[in-house]
């Protein structure tokens, strides 16, 4: 982005009706077009919103990181340089490079750092962190020819990984990759001299730019997709299953299929945090189960549901594969070394990124797998995430039975449900399952961090969650509910702002226990419900319906304790309140 | 057509959004509030940019109006 689109954008008007937000930026440096950058991308990244960049005193990184905690802001950057280390290790310093004065250095710097972890760490408390580690070079101070690496330099380096990889253990601090930000900005081209000397913003264009890119990617990941389907022949493994069999499909470096092979692993990866894999091939079923078998895969038979094997067309596997997923195509990756196939898919489901890949070109395998790993990529992996493909597979047990047994069903379940109320802000499971649900959700708004963490700041205030286990596994955490309490004891009224439930939890009546939980914790005379139809919560309305039999469905709702006892079907759950 | 001095104009477009096109060429650092020493930072990088140039900011020493700093890209041949 060129300095002066960052400015046009920062100069839009932000749409009306829209979130003003605030994000922090703390750098020892003068933020200047740093700062520019950042508001732009944070601006872009929240859909032209107004964004406030906050900086704290110039020259005082401490005084940043203190006065960034509190308050309502989205984020907070944290751009370190070498100078925040040590100012004699910046340009700006005439303090000598002595063999005295780098020995100081050297001794000083790990407790500066230990400073300074102390009070990113304390920020983090409040709100994410996107750290980013020193990105220029270090000036030439020691004896040592360029090319040469010494102790001096070394010990440094050693202390900031330590520093950073301390840092990086708390699931609120993201630590900016290096890697990522030198395919954007070669360090040849990081440092403008002219401007570090002349107005203390040692960075060139370009290199804002790129730091500020990535700062908002860091602490604002882009909503990862959840799906991937994946062809088999010329694409999970080299060669052709029908033709060569189960035992003559490769992946090995023998065999020069070694790209195969990163492809499964990248897959199973993407499987043990959360990501749905399936596969759509045109083969034989018992030959494609034979593959499977094979103690080599790298990709567990476990680790697929649903596997569509068969002969029809490509987009009959997709579709039932989604069925199954029970997710948009939206939200779905397909991967196929075919580009026939990738149209004739795309044709149906338009919403599907269809990508190919490019077998037998390994620098294009390797491509495809990074661009992969940033569309699934996950700042955090939750026990739900390890659950899904397991509750998955239970749940389409579950619809079997259920579809086999109507009488007595909902009893046979051995259904253990387990609600817990808190006020804490920052149960991140339950704001990642309000953020994407769309089927069973009350009214479809969406929150950001800060606005989450505002909610429960209200008198009264609440979040109810829900876990499920059943005989035919566990859901893990599913169901979200903020609200809150209004009134005494004997008139007291719950009014819920926010209420969702997985897809994957349908039909196994948690919605009402929450309802009842709710009733009796608070002694209610009944409930507030803020709901909004949205194009998508359907499954939301057809509940709401059977509470409201008579009424139609705007607005807030409100529904008294003698109206849901009058609907609430019989249950048979055994419930475990916490803090009820 | 003068194409240094409309390029410019767009660069103090940009950084003084306030200023309307017909007051930009007569627009000094003493007669804009806005124009202070950071804005002449956003306007020399956005310059540079703009013209693909490095800006040494020692040439543009004291240049603090349209006019001066018209009169000193040209002088450096910018935008020919």
């Amino acid at each position: 982005m060129r300095l002066s689109q960052a400015m046009q954008i920062n100069q839009r008007p932000a749409p009306t009706g829209s979130a003003r937000r605030k994000l922090h930026l703390v750098c020892g440096f003068t933020p200047l077009h740093l700062a520019t950058y950042l508001r732009a991308y944070a601006r872009t990244r929240f859909s032209g919103d107004d964004v406030e960049v906050v900086t704290g005193l110039y020259g005082n990184i401490e005084d940043g990181l203190r006065t960034a905690r509190g308050g309502t802001s989205e984020g907070a950057v944290v751009v370190l340089e070498w100078s925040d280390l040590d100012a004699r290790l910046g340009l700006r310093s005439a303090a000598g490079w002595s063999a005295a004065v780098l020995a100081d250095i050297a001794r000083q710097a790990p407790e500066r750092l230990r400073h300074l972890e102390s009070l990113i760490l304390n920020l983090s408390q409040s709100v994410s962190v996107a750290l980013v580690a020193p990105t220029l070079p270090l000036p030439p101070l020691t004896h040592l020819p360029p090319a040469q690496a010494g102790v001096f330099e070394l010990s440094l380096r050693a202390a900031l990984a330590l520093f950073l990889e301390r840092a990086a253990a708390s699931s609120r601090v993201r630590i900016a990759a290096e890697d990522a930000l030198a395919r954007g900005s070669p360090a040849a081209g990081r440092h403008d001299v002219q401007l570090d000397l002349r107005a203390d913003f040692p960075y060139t264009l370009a290199h804002a730019a790129a730091v500020a890119s990535l700062a908002v990617e860091c602490l604002f990941p882009p909503v990862r997709a959840k799906g991937l389907i994946t062809d088999l022949d010329d694409t999970l493994w080299q060669g052709i299953l029908g033709d060569a069999g189960a035992a003559g499909v490769a992946w090995s470096l023998d065999a020069h299929a070694q790209p195969h092979a990163l492809y499964q692993e990248l897959l199973a990866s993407l499987a043990e945090a959360g990501t749905l894999i399936a596969v759509a091939s045109k083969n034989d079923p018992a030959l494609v189960e034979d593959a499977f078998a094979r103690p080599d895969l790298l990709l567990r038979r476990t680790q697929v549901f649903p596997l569509a094997a068969g002969w029809g067309a490509k987009s009959q596997s997709v579709a039932r594969i989604l069925q199954a997923w029970n997710i948009g195509a939206g939200s779905v990756v397909f991967v196929d070394d075919s580009p026939m196939e990738l149209a004739e898919v795309g044709e149906s489901f338009p919403a599907i990124e269809c990508l190919r890949f490019p077998s037998g070109d390994a620098a294009g395998v390797l491509d495809l797998i990074h661009r992969l790993r940033a569309r699934f990529g996950a700042a955090e992996v939750r026990e739900e995430d390890r659950l899904r493909v397991r509750s998955l597979s239970a749940s389409a047990a579950f619809a079997g039975e259920r579809a086999a047994h109507t009488g007595d069903f909902q009893a046979r379940l051995e259904a253990r449900l387990t609600l817990e109320f808190s006020t804490a802000a920052d149960d991140g499971r339950a704001l990642e399952l309000v953020n994407k649900t769309n089927q069973f959700n009350l009214n479809g708004r969406r929150f950001s961090e800060a606005e989450w963490r505002s909610l429960f700041q209200q008198p009264g205030a609440f979040l109810l969650t829900a876990a499920y286990e059943d005989r035919f596994g566990p859901l893990g955490k599913i169901a979200a509910l903020a609200g809150r309490c209004t009134g005494g004891p004997a008139e007291a009224e719950v009014e819920v702002d926010s209420w969702v439930l997985s897809c994957r939890a349908f039909s196994r009546q948690i919605e009402f226990q929450m309802l009842r939980c709710l009733l009796e914790k608070y002694r209610a005379r009944g409930i507030a419900l803020c709901f909004r139809p949205t194009p998508r919560n359907g499954p939301l309305q057809e509940f709401l319906g059977r509470l409201f039999p008579a009424g139609s469905l705007e607005g807030r709702l409100s529904l008294s304790a003698a109206g849901f006892a009058a609907h609430c079907p019989v249950m048979f759950h055994q419930v475990i309140t916490k803090n009820g | 057509m003068d194409n240094v001095k409309d390029k410019l104009t767009a660069c103090f477009a940009t950084v003084f959004p306030s200023l309307g096109p017909a007051a930009i060429p007569s627009t000094t650092a003493a007669g804009i509030a806005e124009w202070d020493s950071v804005a002449q930072v956003n306007l020399l990088s956005v310059i540079g940019e703009e013209f693909g140039i490095d800006i040494d900011f020692e040439d543009f020493e004291g240049a603090t109006s349209f006019q001066a700093i018209l009169d000193r890209l040209r002088q450096r041949g910018a935008g020919a």
